[in-house]
């Protein structure tokens, strides 16, 4: 079964992982979102949940609503998604780890940009 | 459009002799709702589950579907469908035989619709019941009555003693196919953690007593749950929580209603569980939280 922490409500915690899909352009902006109920049942969640967790994403600018046709994804969303993404690692992240490979002595030469198999 | 709903008790009692099994419950379930019915072995949620289908005399004021189950049982079942906590299929029956039985038994049940069901799972219109695994016998019930075209579903206990997958694949069938935002189903399990997520609201039971009635919603605004540092739990206590518990490994503790902001202070709020909330409000220390 899918697992939720109780560290957020789980609505949010969906939009997160659905917004984590969207940065990998799953699905491509200007394409259709799964529907409520496609969601709903792959997730086992009520779908008033994911309703709300896709209003949350429409909230952010990142879905629009069709009339009668459901969720899609707005044009530009996975840039925008990019940029925000992107200004939270570096204003929020990096200084923690930055901080953490100091105290570890810990330089950029040592750091390989290989992935590791 | 129809706002009235689906089921509605106002001061519903029943009693077992002289032993009060339901007592003064007062409770709606609008359309479009999953409503998950906890409590202890002995709450009243079989005694609940019986009244609103009829099989069991009441006081009060009951209406399911706008009509008195007792008096106007068979017409609520052609709208109502229900799995009892003692369901069987007949062993001997082929699928296909149940659903011939099916279609004479019932005004509103559809074949096809029960085959296209039953083409999820992977049981065989040939199969016979005795052949098939608990966890397939249960899904296969599922199909059966979920291809009557009813509004609200009730299911007692619908998956003990099933695997994991069979649960899983049980609730999917039941999110997929029977939630479409009209028809309600009302569902009493132990297994709590497990369908939180699927559920829009719940009831608590407590030796026939209703102790909350609320939704998940609501239920995320009212309770706060404060994770926290061991060195805070006397001025925690202080504020008198509902429960003081382990989530996540840490201390945390339960609060009905947002604590002052000193109190807030002292944690970190998390998403309060469901399991934790049951386990303060029907107080049954003894009780091992492994059970559920």
């Amino acid at each position: 079964m899918p697992t939720w922490d109780d560290r957020l409500p789980i609505y949010q915690q969906l939009a997160d992982r659905l917004a984590g899909a969207l940065l990998d352009g799953k699905p491509a902006d200007g394409a259709p979102m799964p529907s409520v109920r496609a969601l709903a049942s792959h997730y086992l969640l009520n779908p008033l949940t994911v309703n709300r967790a896709l209003q949350a994403l429409a909230e952010q600018d990142l879905l629009e609503a069709r009339r009668g046709l459901g969720m899609y994804v707005k044009a530009g969303a996975r840039q925008r998604l990019l940029e925000s993404e992107r200004r939270r690692f570096l204003d929020d992240e990096w200084p923690r780890l930055r901080a953490r490979l100091r105290r570890l002595e810990i330089g950029a030469e040592q750091l390989s940009w290989e992935e590791q198999r | 459009m129809n706002v009235a709903p689906l089921i509605e008790a106002r001061g519903l009692s029943l009693h077992y002799g002289r032993k009060r099994a339901v007592d003064d419950v007062s409770f709606a379930i609008p359309k479009g709702r999953v409503v998950g019915l906890l409590g202890h072995n002995g709450a009243g949620k079989t005694t609940l589950m019986k009244a609103l289908v009829g099989l069991a005399p009441c006081t009060g004021s009951l209406s399911v579907l706008g009509l008195r189950p007792r008096h106007d049982r068979v017409r609520l079942l052609e709208s109502l469908c229900y799995i009892p906590d003692v369901a069987i299929l007949p062993r001997w029956a082929r699928v296909e035989q149940l659903i011939r039985l099916m279609q004479g038994l019932h005004p509103r049940f559809s074949a096809a619709r029960a085959e296209s069901l039953i083409a999820r799972t992977s049981v065989a219109l040939g199969d016979k019941v005795s052949t098939l695994s608990k966890g397939m016998v249960v899904q296969l019930h599922l199909a059966l009555i979920a291809a009557i075209d009813a509004r609200v579903m009730i299911l007692d206990e619908p998956t003990l003693g099933l695997d994991v997958l069979s649960r899983k694949a049980f609730y999917e069938m039941l999110i997929d196919e029977w939630c479409d935002g009209e028809r309600s189903v009302l569902i009493s399990t132990h297994q709590v953690e497990e369908i939180e997520s699927l559920l829009s609201d719940v009831m608590m039971l407590n030796e026939g007593r209703l102790v909350l009635s609320i939704s998940l919603e609501e239920m995320d605004r009212r309770f706060v749950a404060l994770a926290h540092d061991a060195a805070q739990a006397d001025a925690i206590a202080a504020a008198h929580p509902l429960l003081r518990y382990r989530s996540q490994g840490g201390p945390t503790a339960l609060f009905d209603g947002t604590p002052s902001d000193a109190v807030q202070s002292l944690g970190r709020r998390v998403r309060p569980s469901l399991v934790d909330l049951f386990v303060a409000l029907t107080r049954a220390p003894e009780m091992n939280r492994s059970q559920f």
